[in-house]
């Protein structure tokens, strides 16, 4: 035990003593690492914030279906849809995208009674007239709107606005780039009369297989696409591991370059290093003992490595609200995001990041610690 | 103590020509006994001391030691045999850089499991002795020629070795410190350590029991 720790407060000190490699190598880690772990962390907020609106969303989302797509719904159904038994609460909506001058906002059309309880985080108030929004942070902060002023905006028709309301900056981050506005309103805008881009069905526990069923009734001459909660949050979640896989990709061509960098921060000092081995070995140290003590010297690096990756992550999400990243997980979002970025920081990403640390460093020098340490004393003492 | 059979150590410089470093090497060295390899550069005295202290591997032939043969011996097995019974003087003392004195002096008892404090009063006692009292935290740069080789020499002694092997170990340093390490390694005979040095000095040959005479590989 003692020979261990000897090896482990000896693996201390060499890193100690070359500084400047030790400083090398972990900065080759942290540029690995940090964007990977923030990349990560940011996607699992948003997935997590997702999930959330999900479950506390309606239990059906109701749309015609078109090529394959969503397409919107006529609004003469409605009351057919509100008798059947289990639905406690049929909401239409209003769901599109349109230009604010430059920049791409959502565009939200609800009737002012269906307003879900959880947007309260709007400072101003909500829209109660005709032509009252309440317009997301980012965009806000954007074109410098405050409450009473006006916009115009232009879809099918031009309408326009005035700002009653401004969701706060942690509000979530669909209110980010949101034009939230009364079904009436958002009809207008697009042109389009009596129909609803999708229409939430909120029901009873345990009646949804009966409800779907009566909806067939309903619709049996339409096509017409029913979702329900379970498939939604499958699909956000599909969504998820889509965008995850592409940054994955995109990152596997990071850690490729990121070896030949750390192989080659790693051989910083290699001649050295061999006459170093080389007195070791003259000196008694047998081929393990060296091998374990460049193993600990490897872990000790990367364990420090990932340690500050993490910690500017952190740092890189909390104070910097993940600047140039959170663009691959959230749309239509500047490189700067303005509003409150979600992020959860798991256990396993963390984890993982100290394993591929090592993996990393251990890769960039297990060759030529392995090589040195198999080598005659003389060949590495010259 | 020591026994060599028909020893040859030859280096390929390509798959053409190979040099015989040393070759047909046959001798035998009593314990307690202080033995001179002399010859000029390119002899094989190197070499020889290198193949003997278990350093290197030879081509050919037999090394015994205390009646076994350890030439078949693994490396874990010939690292061990130097960490017990072999202290290594080398002509470039090959210290650490970056290590003072005493870490260079104590760093062959880190994979023994020896504890922080024993090594730096081992590796203290044995630089005192060396007159290195007050150099115990200057790294090999701050140290002169003949106190790097003394710091070396207090290196070869911290296992308590049986055998000390130093190769051309006045080469690099003034006379003065040249007659010091002379006496001391004399000391080290009379202390029961079996001493065989590699060197051109031929004052070495007025302390030694042995003189082995080489030229082009071969005793003669």
């Amino acid at each position: 035990m003692n020979k261990h720790l000897n090896l482990l407060f000896l693996a201390t000190e060499n890193l100690l003593r070359h500084r400047a490699k030790t400083v090398v190598v972990c900065l080759c880690l942290i540029a690995i690492l940090s964007p990977f772990i923030t990349a990560i962390a940011i996607s699992e907020g948003v997935r997590g914030q997702s999930l959330i609106s999900v479950n506390a969303g309606a239990d059906l989302y109701l749309t015609y279906d078109e090529f394959g797509r969503n397409a919107a719904v006529p609004l003469k159904y409605l009351d057919e849809i509100k008798k059947i038994f289990g639905v406690t609460r049929v909401v239409p909506r209003i769901i599109g995208r349109g230009f604010l001058q430059n920049k791409l906002a959502i565009i939200v059309g609800i009737n002012q009674e269906d307003v879900p309880e959880s947007i309260s985080c709007v400072s101003g108030r909500l829209f109660e007239n005709s032509h009252e929004v309440v317009v997301g942070y980012e965009l806000a902060t954007h074109f410098h709107l405050k409450t009473g002023d006006q916009f115009s905006m232009r879809c099918q028709q031009r309408k326009v606005f005035t700002v009653v309301g401004i969701f706060s900056s942690d509000s979530s981050i669909w209110g980010a780039s949101m034009i939230f506005m009364s079904f009436r309103d958002a009809g207008e805008l697009f042109g389009k009369q009596d129909v609803a881009t999708d229409i939430q069905i909120h029901t009873l526990p345990g009646h949804n297989s009966e409800i779907a069923t009566d909806l067939y009734d309903i619709f049996q001459h339409e096509a017409y696409r029913l979702q329900d909660k379970q498939m939604v949050s499958l699909y956000v979640k599909k969504g998820f591991m889509l965008k995850e896989g592409i940054f994955s990709a995109f990152y596997v061509v990071a850690f490729a370059l990121g070896v030949p960098a750390i192989l080659v921060a790693s051989g910083f000092g290699l001649s050295e290093r061999k006459k170093e081995i080389g007195i070791m070995k003259a000196t008694g140290w047998q081929t393990l003992e060296v091998l374990e003590l460049i193993s600990m010297e490897q872990l000790l690096i990367s364990f420090l490595g990932a340690t500050i990756a993490i910690l500017l992550s952190v740092l890189w999400v909390k104070s910097f609200n993940g600047a140039f990243i959170a663009q691959f997980f959230i749309a239509e979002i500047t490189m700067l995001p303005r509003f409150t970025l979600p992020a959860r920081f798991l256990p396993l990403p963390c984890l993982l990041s100290f394993f591929f640390a090592f993996l990393l460093t251990m890769v960039g020098s297990v060759y030529s610690s392995w090589r040195s340490s198999t080598a005659s004393p003389v060949v590495l003492m010259k | 103590m020591i026994r060599t059979e028909h020893l040859c150590k030859s280096y390929s410089h390509s798959s053409q020509y190979e040099i015989r470093a040393i070759y047909d090497i046959n001798v035998t060295i009593s314990k307690n006994s202080f033995v001179v390899f002399n010859g000029p550069s390119g002899s094989g005295k190197t070499t020889l001391l290198n193949v003997m202290g278990t350093l290197d591997r030879p081509t050919a032939g037999k090394v015994f030691l205390y009646g076994e043969e350890i030439t078949p011996f693994s490396d874990i097995a010939l690292a061990r045999l130097r960490r017990e019974k072999i202290g290594f003087i080398f002509q470039d003392f090959h210290l650490i850089p970056r290590l003072t004195s005493w870490e260079n002096v104590a760093y062959p008892l880190v994979p023994r499991g020896i504890g922080y404090k024993e090594r730096f009063e081992r590796a203290k006692l044995l630089l005192e002795k060396m007159g290195l009292g007050d150099r115990l935290d200057h790294t090999s740069e701050e140290l002169s020629g003949g106190q790097q080789q003394r710091v070396a020499i207090a290196r070869a002694l911290i296992n308590n070795p049986e055998i000390i092997i130093a190769d051309e170990p006045t080469s690099n340093i003034d006379e003065e410190t040249s007659v010091q390490i002379r006496e001391l390694l004399n000391e080290l005979k009379a202390r029961g350590v079996t001493i065989l040095v590699a060197t051109h000095d031929a004052m070495f040959e007025k302390v030694a029991d042995v003189v082995f005479k080489m030229k082009n590989g071969r005793i003669l």
